[in-house]
């Protein structure tokens, strides 16, 4: 298009148009269509590959979809979730993705506000000490979950001789894998690691959009710097925690990786002997790509969806009333 | 911070046509490799190490226009990716290696293979162990797989840490140790007892071949769970090593059970002919002290494989000619010297090249004799359709005990309940 | 020049020894994993099982990286350019797609506009993690299963993207230079390439960061839908090698050395951006 050597006059009247300029059909639909076709990708995108998904997992849990036992395939209404109802697997793996949940959330968001709270004082070298602890988060989290499930291992693992340095586990090593416990500890591990930096930061941000002049009233209480950050501090940034809270209610609730490559086999997708430790994400690909189960696997899906909003709001609702608690 | 932006733009906008350009082109490329007489390759799927690379070199050489591409993997997962694509319709193996474990769960969808049968492979009939290739057809009649090898079953232990233990290290004493499963645990306990070493690597490994042993599998014929019958017998004795403390509990084929090799962690190994191949390439410099005695509690088979063709591949004639290839005794007989898999082909068995052949890493044990015999008198077991599955329920079972986070008295209901709900999955 | 305002807001708080200390133990303990996994790509398997296991890096890098990279069922190498092709082209599209969109969301009159922009900001709560089981069915209808279209083709542009844009553009682009630009009869697409795109360099840097790390470490719907093939991205041939049958820890982690390295790069060198990136509210 030879658009450059077009000029347009002030007027947009187009019967008193000039030679020169763009004709008005060009006009009209540059400003009237163009917007559209503008954010078309973007709409159409989610539409086939976000939207449509979600909508069609409905209707595959609504139906018997078995890729090996096909003879039984067809719609079945509810019983997928029915079976879901009384599927120990299923609430098993619940119980697992809740226990993980907060073992990793709360100590999570908790130190990354201690950190976020060092980071926001006047400091030598401040974009350095910022980059550095986003080091966990460009890690890929299938590397760094290899790395310590070689460090939690139960022979010759790393730590279990940190264990043993201080007295623990000598005769007979901790296997971490075998615990309910132990698996939650050693996961919670990893996902906390991943994840502290990056809320240390984004809690920062909002920190720093504190008017300084609030802690100067403060001061005249004589507040110190702890309950600073708690009385001051914490409630001015409640958004930003809200907003933390519901980021991990949402990651933490579909966790995959970790528990799946923590497995010393992870092509079997166990999440341990007893599924001990195996999450709600884990089960559906399992049930889906193993079992080759796709109806139930996506009934377990619409499952968590639910799960995940109700989580999300309550979430919500608390961090609210915690933080305005006044 | 400007100049990164610039540059990033830059960098994106190039790697956008880059990758269009890439990603049309292999899309491409793919499809023309199947015509003409361009090379050809042959994707081959399987698990551990069956004894292929060098075969793979000799037929590439032999044959210019085809390529050969190995893929070895882990047992479960190549089992369950065959059977992710073959519902997908594509992407599956041009050759893939079929387990007994899963054999019937596969010819159960014949019609997702090329019947050999069609290909000529209805002369291999005779050369066969009759049930090897009745394992390996369909219900109508189409003969998906050809057998490569049988498991037997034999016990592997190591001569130093018998020695050092004063256990015998002769193998016709040392099998005299144990002419039944409880006199192979009263064995363990002296060994455990004196060292204070562990004697077994894991109590799976001692499920596994005493379940072979027994005349009836997990499934009965008409594909019923039978619990009760030969698993209650194998997880019995399971329960009894891991109560008495001599295992190390180490799962199978993974780094700690490969570590548990070079440190020592145990002295046995229940091995069946394909074993062999493991040992050698998990401890390779333990070489010369290995032996192999008699299992106790008879003979059995664990394991063995067909190779299959399925029918979504671009080049099935070129596939079965490889297959065909494979099977004949002058390459059978090399995969035996090299991994130690044992033919399923009865004629071999009396081969001075199998019958004299003297493995060096296992003390010149002649495997060829130990294995050939119980293979012979074999009264194979009917595998069921999910078999797979089951035994990974019921193992799971098993490493809970050796685990410690489940005791060994009320592991045989949770055994029952995990097979069940494995059976119905 | 903060003399006017009494110190004691945080910001004006001189750090002590002690903040200095907590950073470097929280450093100590970022790096630590990385670190670990060179010492355990660089060891020899004697090294690893030792008791205590290495912490010093051994000599043995080459010889792990030439197993990794030699063994043919993994494709590493070929996982890496995938990764990158996949990375690049799903950076590349989501600038050029978001900017576009959020130009014209922060710029244009349309009709519309608000209420489109609003059902943006919606999606962005919906987690599309859990249409997997569709997403399978859909890529497999396509026929793309197994191909790298199938992961390329959903991280075209994201809801974050469009937004983080559309916030930049507002801020950074007075109106009336995209006024005067129209009045000199350039048209939208024009104005865009000559007017927006240069005023948003820093932005696009952050936004390409984000979306390169993340396309990169992305894990779970590469592993259900490459698994298996000829094309695995770098992190699906990553769980390959965890999970064969002769699984050894040091080349397992020299593999994920190889695959952190190039975010490790990229943390060097556009640190600064992301950053400013996450600090300005942005997403996973």
């Amino acid at each position: 298009m030879a658009l450059t050597d077009v000029r347009v006059a002030h007027t947009e009247e187009p019967k008193h148009a000039p030679p020169k300029r763009p004709k008005f059909w060009l006009h009209r639909f540059d400003t009237k269509t163009f917007p559209y076709l503008m954010v078309a990708p973007f709409f159409v995108l989610f539409a086939i590959f976000g939207l449509f998904p979600l909508l069609f997992n409905a209707v595959v849990s609504l139906r018997h979809w078995h890729l090996i036992d096909k003879e039984k395939n067809g719609w079945v209404g509810l019983d997928n979730f029915t079976k879901l109802a009384s599927d120990t697997d299923f609430w098993d793996a619940l119980v697992n993705t809740f226990g993980i949940f907060i073992l990793s959330t709360v100590p999570q968001l908790l130190i990354a506000l201690m950190i976020a709270n060092v980071l926001n004082r006047k400091l030598r070298g401040a974009t350095f000490w910022r980059i550095g602890i986003l080091l966990p988060y460009v890690t890929p989290v299938a590397a760094s979950s290899l790395v310590f499930a070689v460090f939690f291992s139960r022979d010759n693992g790393l730590a279990n001789w940190f264990l043993s340095l201080v007295g623990f586990g000598q005769e007979q090593p901790l296997d971490w894998r075998a615990g309910t416990w132990s698996s939650w500890i050693a996961i919670a591990v990893m996902v906390n690691w991943k994840w502290i930096g990056y809320n240390a930061l984004l809690y920062l941000s909002a920190m720093q959009a504190i008017p300084k002049d609030v802690y100067e009233a403060a001061a005249v209480d004589g507040a110190s710097p702890w309950r600073q950050l708690w009385k001051i501090t914490v409630p001015m940034i409640q958004p930003v925690v809200l907003f933390t809270v519901i980021l991990s209610t949402i990651g933490g609730l579909q966790l995959f990786t970790e528990p799946m490559l923590f497995d010393e086999n992870p092509a079997q997708a166990n999440g341990g002997y007893d599924h001990q430790w195996r999450t709600i994400a884990q089960l559906i690909y399992r049930v889906g790509w193993s079992d080759l189960n796709l109806g139930y696997a996506a009934a377990m899906s619409w499952a968590l969806f639910l799960i995940i909003l109700i989580v999300a709001g309550i979430n919500a609702l608390a961090t609210r009333r915690l933080g305005g608690g006044k | 911070m400007e100049q990164f932006g610039r540059r990033a733009l830059r960098l994106g906008a190039a790697g956008l046509v880059a990758a269009l350009a890439i990603t049309g082109c292999s899309g491409k490329s793919t499809e023309n490799s199947g015509g003409g007489d361009s090379t050809i390759t042959l994707k081959v799927n399987f698990w551990g190490d069956m004894g292929l690379d060098q075969l793979k070199t000799k037929y590439e050489a032999a044959h210019p226009n085809v390529k050969i591409s190995l893929n070895t993997g882990e047992y479960q997962a190549q089992h369950q990716d065959l059977q992710k694509k073959l519902v997908a319709g594509s992407g599956a193996p041009d050759i893939s290696a079929v387990d007994e474990g899963f054999i019937v769960q596969f010819r159960e969808q014949a019609d997702q293979f090329v019947n050999l049968t069609d290909k000529g492979a209805g002369a291999l009939e005779s050369k066969y162990l009759p049930w090897k290739w009745q394992a390996s057809k369909s219900a109508a009649g189409q003969q998906i797989g050809l057998g490569t090898d049988v498991g037997g079953l034999a016990m592997c232990y190591r001569t130093d840490l018998f020695k050092a233990a004063g256990l015998p290290t002769d193998r016709a004493e040392v099998s005299k140790l144990w002419p039944t499963w409880d006199a192979f645990l009263q064995t363990g306990k002296t060994y455990t007892d004196k060292t204070k070493k562990k004697f077994i690597d894991s109590a799976t490994n001692l499920f596994n071949p005493i379940l072979s042993q027994q005349p009836v599998g997990f499934y009965s014929e008409q594909e019923q769970l039978q619990m009760e019958g030969g698993p209650k017998v194998a997880f019995d004795v399971a329960m009894k090593a891991l109560d008495s403390g001599i295992s190390a509990n180490l799962a199978s084929f993974q780094p700690n059970w490969d570590q548990g090799f070079k440190q020592d962690q145990f002295a046995v190994l229940a091995c069946p002919a394909w074993m062999l191949g493991h040992i050698q390439k998990t401890a390779p410099d333990q070489a010369g002290k290995w032996d192999i005695a008699a299992i106790p509690g008879g003979g059995g088979n664990w394991g063995g494989s067909w190779w299959t063709i399925p029918k979504q591949g671009k080049n099935v004639d070129e596939a079965y000619k490889f297959v065909e290839w494979l099977i004949q005794p002058e390459q059978q007989i090399e995969v035996f010297k090299t991994v130690g898999n044992l033919p399923s082909q009865p004629a071999l068995y009396k081969d001075p090249a199998v019958l004299d052949y003297k493995k060096e890493f296992f003390t010149n044990a002649p495997t060829g004799q130990i294995f050939a015999s119980t293979a012979e008198n074999l009264k194979p077991q009917y595998l069921g359709k999910k078999n797979g599955p089951t035994r990974l329920a019921v193992e799971n079972v098993i490493n809970r005990v050796g685990q410690g986070t489940l005791k060994s008295a009320d592991a045989w209901a949770e055994a029952v309940k995990e097979a069940e709900k494995a059976a119905n999955s | 020049m903060s003399s006017r305002l009494l110190s004691r807001a945080p910001q004006d708080t001189p750090g002590t020894w002690k903040s200095y200390l907590g950073l470097t133990a929280i450093l100590l303990v970022s790096a630590f994993p990385v670190y670990w996994m060179f010492v355990i790509a660089t060891s020899s398997d004697e090294a690893v099982m030792s008791s205590p296991p290495a912490l010093i890096p051994g000599d043995q890098l080459m010889v792990n990286l030439r197993e990794v990279f030699t063994m043919q069922d993994v494709y590493f190498t070929a996982s890496l350019i995938n990764s990158l092709i996949v990375a690049l082209a799903v950076t590349a599209s989501t600038l050029f797609f978001c900017s576009l969109a959020g130009f014209a969301f922060a710029k244009l009159r349309f009709k519309g506009n608000n209420v489109l922009m609003f059902i943006v900001i919606l999606t962005l709560t919906v987690p599309n993690q859990l249409g997997v089981v569709a997403l399978f069915i859909v890529m497999n209808e396509l026929g793309w299963n197994g191909t790298l279209l199938a992961v390329i083709a959903p991280g075209l542009v994201t809801a974050f993207g469009v937004f983080y844009m559309r916030q930049f553009i507002g801020h950074a682009i007075p109106d009336e230079l995209v006024e005067a630009a129209r009045i000199d009869g350039a048209l939208t697409l024009r104005i865009y390439w000559t007017v927006v795109v240069p005023a948003i360099r820093p932005a696009l840097a952050v936004l390409g960061l984000l979306t390169f790390v993340a396309t990169w470490n992305d894990f779970q719907w590469p592993l259900i839908t490459l698994n298996g093939t000829d094309y695995p991205t770098s992190m699906v041939a990553l769980s390959d090698l965890a999970s064969g049958n002769y699984v050894v820890y040091r080349r397992v982690l020299a593999g994920a050395f190889v695959a952190t390295v190039p975010l490790v790069i990229l943390l060097l060198a556009g640190g600064r951006q992301l950053v400013r990136g996450i600090m300005e509210g942005a997403l996973k």
